[in-house]
């Protein structure tokens, strides 16, 4: 007889989203698929703790405060001119990042005029044709927003950098980096890349200060980005290319670039935000392979409660901390009473080898800047969890900015080209040339294509063409697709680059044990 | 350099296996410039480079603490130090008080991978190939604290070819400013050197012309940027004559003066 249970997922506009397991496999019932959708100003509380489902389970977003009062709150408020909120870009059901799928549904109820595809970067440029989905393609193919980036750079004092390089647009598929305003030559001297919305929960791990942060960026020496309220030296993790760094500092950029808010947030607004921030956490709880995630006697690393309870700024590539912990808990189960069970089992036993493989598995690190550059050499020797060393998170040290050819060429994913390719490439490609006065990028010379610049857009320095902040690990089930430019459709996608940037030559079993590690996160 | 030379010494209990090859006269200081070679082992894998028909060794990989900058495959390497007679590593004969840096330009014949060789065996590494014991390779913080530094004081900064500022300095510059704070500096002079050397064949291997220039300015402002806010002179020096293949590594440098 096979046992069923019924789980109540969440409550969100008064509606009841339930699964029923039956045995280990989860069916979620919802009454109304877009009700998982957070509009801004609606203004219902959130619970200290709900779960929304996603292709491997559910994601667990835990408020350790307590209920959330919405109405009022700038985190979840229609500030702007544009009536988008921060929840647009942060949706719950998405581990507080927004997903795919999430935007295609929303484009298809909504027939594209959610505020999410608002022009100023919702769309690949804003004077495209509005309503348009070809207006919108890369948020719609790659849930990519449009970043735009003064150029030359601008410091935090506000001076303007004189680059190590000079870029040139060589390809333009959304015609905005050629555009008479936005382009790189055009009125407003700007430069379009496109970038998922990263994750904003656990961020009391990605703003802390606790390893690693002083005057001068560890693994460059540049001087480190200064909080402007306190005066001190802080971790720059936050953002793709760590142009701003603290909560505050993130909340006031986005408040008046993507929601078009024309003063800005106040201070207490920026306050509250960032209140709301650092008790958040999210995490996968329950998968349909595994089960419970958050369970008596389970691995401590698991599911959003632990997120909570973990240690900030805590180096974890090592047999002390670990990155992500499971005591080898799911290591050698029984084969179980029943089906069900042993399904279960073997499933845990799948994901204790993917984090095994994650964190000992050995295999050439080569040429990837600023992991390659800091001492160890190139190639190093080394493991999944040399980069994605930071406890709880696996994200990279501070400062965490990293070139693994996810933008650059020849490692950046692009259809082929060819007389008989039906696909073409989606994304902008930039020449950047490095000057001869200087020392080229040790791994890429002095001249290179890039999708991206990253962090080099800020620095101005050669060696961070492509380098990009590190994002977390958690939540990865409920937010694909991966890496800054949305190049990883799902989690097989995200391992075989790795495999094929490495050279790795994963077995079958180990590229599925790892996927299945990475779900449960 | 104690650490390499510790290094070295516990590298006693290695597997030998000889080349073949004469090396350089035991004792013999040698500079040259190389690809340097990569062999993987069942530990860490080490590295060796090929000079005048016999194979040195010059390191293994260990973490970001090591005291010698580990070579980059893709670039040529600049090798210095003293030939020694201790058993042999990796197939290659030992270096004492060994300095390497990557040279700057990409040099695509420096590409040599070889596979885990049952004969070579890396027993001393300080740090496995993967997760730590919980601490880094090389600890790098004095047993006991110095005492307080008093008067004006010399610190010199050194960096690798053509290079400036990297991941190794933010100690240094850190320690710029402690010692500033503790001897209540007043004035700073901040000197960049043009590094050269001459290398065993006789040849003389420069820095570009303005590297002198660009460390000094880059490691003022990084000190300014940093809050120290000093009367401050920079100047730098081109001279390269003074190259003589004893410790030429020491001539990419910055040298900063404090003053109370």
């Amino acid at each position: 007889m096979t046992e069923l249970k019924t789980y109540l997922l969440k409550r969100h506009h008064g509606l009841l989203v339930s699964a029923v397991v039956i045995g280990s496999t989860l069916t979620i019932y919802s009454e109304n698929a877009s009700s998982e959708w957070w509009t801004p100003g609606e203004d219902t509380p959130i619970a200290p703790y709900i779960e929304y489902a996603n292709e491997y389970g559910t994601v667990g977003v835990l408020n350790t405060e307590g209920t959330v009062i919405t109405d009022g709150h700038p985190f979840f408020e229609d500030l702007g001119e544009n009536g988008r909120g921060c929840v647009t870009c942060h949706q719950p059901a998405d581990g507080m990042s927004l997903s795919l799928s999430s935007i295609q549904e929303r484009w298809e109820e909504t027939g594209g005029m959610d505020p999410l595809f608002a022009a100023v970067d919702g769309m690949d440029c804003p004077n495209l044709p509005a309503g348009e989905a070809d207006s919108h393609s890369l948020l719609l193919k790659r849930g990519l927003i449009r970043i735009n980036l003064p150029w030359p750079p601008v410091d935090q004092a506000g001076n303007t950098i004189d680059p190590e390089f000079s870029i040139e647009v060589v390809r333009d598929p959304t015609g905005c980096n050629n555009d008479p305003v936005y382009g790189l030559e055009g009125e407003r001297q700007e430069i379009s890349v496109y970038r998922r919305p990263r994750l904003a929960g656990n961020l009391r791990y990605v703003a802390s200060s606790s390893f690693g942060v002083g005057p001068f960026i560890g693994k460059t020496g540049e001087l480190a980005g200064i909080d402007p309220e306190t005066g001190r030296p802080v971790n720059m993790n936050m953002m793709a290319d760590a142009r701003v760094f603290t909560l505050k500092m993130q909340a006031q950029s986005a408040a008046t670039s993507h929601l078009e808010i024309l003063g800005g947030l106040s201070a207490e607004q920026l306050q509250q935000i960032k209140d709301f921030e650092q008790q958040l956490y999210v995490a996968q709880a329950f998968s349909f392979g595994a089960g419970r995630l958050v369970e008596e006697g389970g691995p401590s690393g698991l599911g959003p409660q632990a997120m909570a309870a973990g240690r900030d700024g805590l180096l974890g590539n090592n047999i002390t901390n670990y990155v992500f912990p499971m005591e080898n808990k799911w290591a050698d189960l029984p084969d179980g009473g029943t089906e069900d069970e042993a399904a279960r089992n073997a499933f845990r036993e799948s994901v204790q080898r993917g984090h095994d493989n994650f964190f000992f598995r050995t295999f050439f690190i080569k040429d990837a800047q600023h992991i390659n550059t800091v001492g160890m050499g190139n190639p190093i020797k080394r493991t999944c969890a040399t980069c994605h060393g930071m406890h709880m998170t696996g994200m990279d040290a501070a400062n965490g900015w990293m070139d693994l050819g996810t933008t650059n060429h020849p490692w950046a994913l692009e259809p082929a080209e060819s007389p008989w390719a039906e696909e073409m490439p989606e994304m902008p490609l930039f020449r950047v040339t490095c000057r001869s006065d200087l020392p080229p990028h040790p791994f890429l010379g002095r001249e290179i294509y890039t999708q991206d610049p990253g962090r080099a857009l800020i620095s101005g320095k050669c060696q961070d063409v492509g380098a990009i902040v590190m994002q977390q690990m958690r939540g990865l089930s409920a937010r694909a697709p991966y890496f800054s430019n949305g190049s990883a459709a799902n989690l097989r996608e995200l391992v075989d680059f790795y495999d094929r940037r490495f050279n790795i030559r994963y077995t079958e079993q180990e590229k599925i044990d790892l996927i299945n590690f990475l779900s449960v996160l | 350099m104690e650490n390499l030379r510790t290094l070295s010494s516990l590298a006693m209990g290695t597997i030998m296996v000889c080349t073949g090859a004469v090396a350089a006269e035991v004792g013999e200081r040698i500079s040259f410039v190389s690809c340097p070679i990569i062999r993987d082992t069942r530990t860490v894998p080490c590295w060796t480079s090929e000079y005048e028909d016999t194979t040195y060794y010059l390191t293994i990989q260990s973490d970001v603490t090591t005291p010698v900058p580990t070579p980059f495959l893709g670039h040529k390497v600049l090798v210095e130090g003293v030939v020694s007679d201790k058993p042999q590593i990796c197939g290659g004969v030992v270096i004492d008080d060994i300095m390497l840096t990557a040279l700057p330009e990409i040099d695509a014949n420096c590409n040599t991978m070889l596979p885990a060789d049952d004969r070579y065996e890396i027993d001393f590494n300080p740090r496995p190939p993967g997760p730590s014991g919980g601490r880094l390779a090389f600890n790098t913080a004095p047993s006991e604290p110095p005492p307080p530094p008093e008067g004006p004081q010399t610190i010199d900064m050194y960096f690798d070819f053509d290079r400036g500022i990297t991941f190794r300095h933010p100690r240094n510059l850190t320690g710029v400013m402690r010692t500033a704070e503790q001897i209540g500096a007043t004035r700073m002079e901040v000197i960049g050197f043009r590094g050269a050397h001459r290398l065993s064949d006789g040849s003389l291997l420069q820095e570009s012309e303005s590297t002198g220039q660009r460390r000094a300015k880059e490691v003022a402002e990084l000190l300014h940027g940093a809050g120290l806010d000093l009367e401050t002179t920079i100047s730098w020096t081109d001279s390269v004559d003074e190259a003589d293949g004893i410790y030429d590594w020491q001539s990419r440098r910055v040298r900063v003066l404090l003053t109370p």
